[in-house]
């Protein structure tokens, strides 16, 4: 079959697509946008009260932290460093299946977040 | 009456006023836009309001490289697309085979025979326009009421240019058989 339009049926419909008329509004919307425009001002960068505290109390924190290993005494300093080896060893030698089993949760968590979203969208295109 | 380009750079600055020359200038067309794709009117109405919002708040990021109306039709299509997933699958779904080139007709009000030709068979084909599927009628509605080039569609919708030429050599493909058959029928009711 050839697939190139024949002249006069070609004709008809350029002439059909050029004269399709265009909708009109069943009312004007500017008043209505005008009226959104106020109320959704233009998203700006700002820091609130809130995240300043917020920051002054985690930089006291760590700097607190940071600050008081310091001064600590040698010997603890050693002992916080042998005990914190020996957790490591008995977490890797005891408590290995505890990593995949993270690894897992967290996917689940994951899937559970997502899955009904992307299941959502799914059906919302099928509609 | 103020130059676009004015009522643009106004409203960049914050002029709402300039904006709301901008929206009266414009919304018929969004509308037009967005009823061919949604095919209801209130929805076409919340999208042409939504898209305006959007412009509102990406109006310093115009730089004017395409015409505003333009960019505006490109917000459109991207919230038809949040709101229609499967849009934006049927466009790509279109693929872009090699297709003959198709002849446009240069202009239908100067030839004579074609001032002859039945409005019936017109309005039908409108008819069958109305038919059309989303995707092709929003390819149509740039093509042919906004004169939007083959290349300036393709940009606008992200599209490829040959995907761009398929969907509305498709369109007339459809709009063919569809001409095929109200002759056919016009056959029959005249035996």
């Amino acid at each position: 079959m050839d697939d190139r339009l024949i002249p006069t049926q070609n004709e008809r419909i350029e002439d059909a697509l050029r004269s399709y008329p265009p909708a009109s509004m069943p009312r004007s919307i500017t008043s209505d946008v005008m009226a959104r425009l106020q109320t959704t001002p233009a998203p700006r960068f700002q820091l609130t009260r809130k995240d300043l505290i917020l920051a002054v109390v985690l930089t006291a924190v760590f700097n607190s932290i940071l600050f008081g290993l310091q001064f600590l005494p040698g010997h603890v300093v050693l002992q916080i460093q042998i005990q914190g080896i020996l957790a490591w060893q008995a977490f890797l030698v005891n408590m290995r299946w505890l990593l995949p089993a993270l690894f897992f949760g967290l996917a689940a968590v994951l899937a559970a977040l997502t899955v009904p979203i992307l299941y959502r969208m799914t059906m919302d295109g099928r509609r | 009456m103020e130059p676009e380009q004015s009522l643009i750079q106004r409203a960049q600055k914050g002029d709402p006023e300039a904006f709301a020359a901008l929206v009266d200038e414009h919304q018929r067309y969004v509308y037009n836009l967005a009823l061919r794709i949604v095919k209801d009117e209130n929805e076409a109405l919340d999208l042409t309001q939504e898209t305006f919002v959007r412009a509102w708040m990406a109006l310093p990021n115009f730089r004017g490289q395409s015409q505003f109306r333009t960019w505006l039709y490109r917000i459109t299509t991207n919230l038809c697309y949040n709101r229609l997933p499967h849009l934006r699958r049927s466009l790509n779904d279109l693929g872009d085979d090699v297709l003959p080139e198709v002849v446009e007709s240069e202009d239908t009000a100067s030839n004579p025979l074609r001032a002859l030709e039945s409005n019936e068979i017109r309005s039908q084909l409108h008819q069958a326009i109305d038919q059309l599927d989303a995707n092709y009628k929003m390819l149509i509605v740039l093509r042919y009421h906004d004169e939007l080039s083959y290349e300036e569609i393709a940009s606008l919708l992200n599209l490829p240019l040959g995907t761009v030429k398929t969907g509305i050599f498709r369109a007339k493909e459809k709009l063919r058989l569809a001409l095929q058959g109200f002759a056919s029928e016009e056959k029959w009711t005249t035996v």
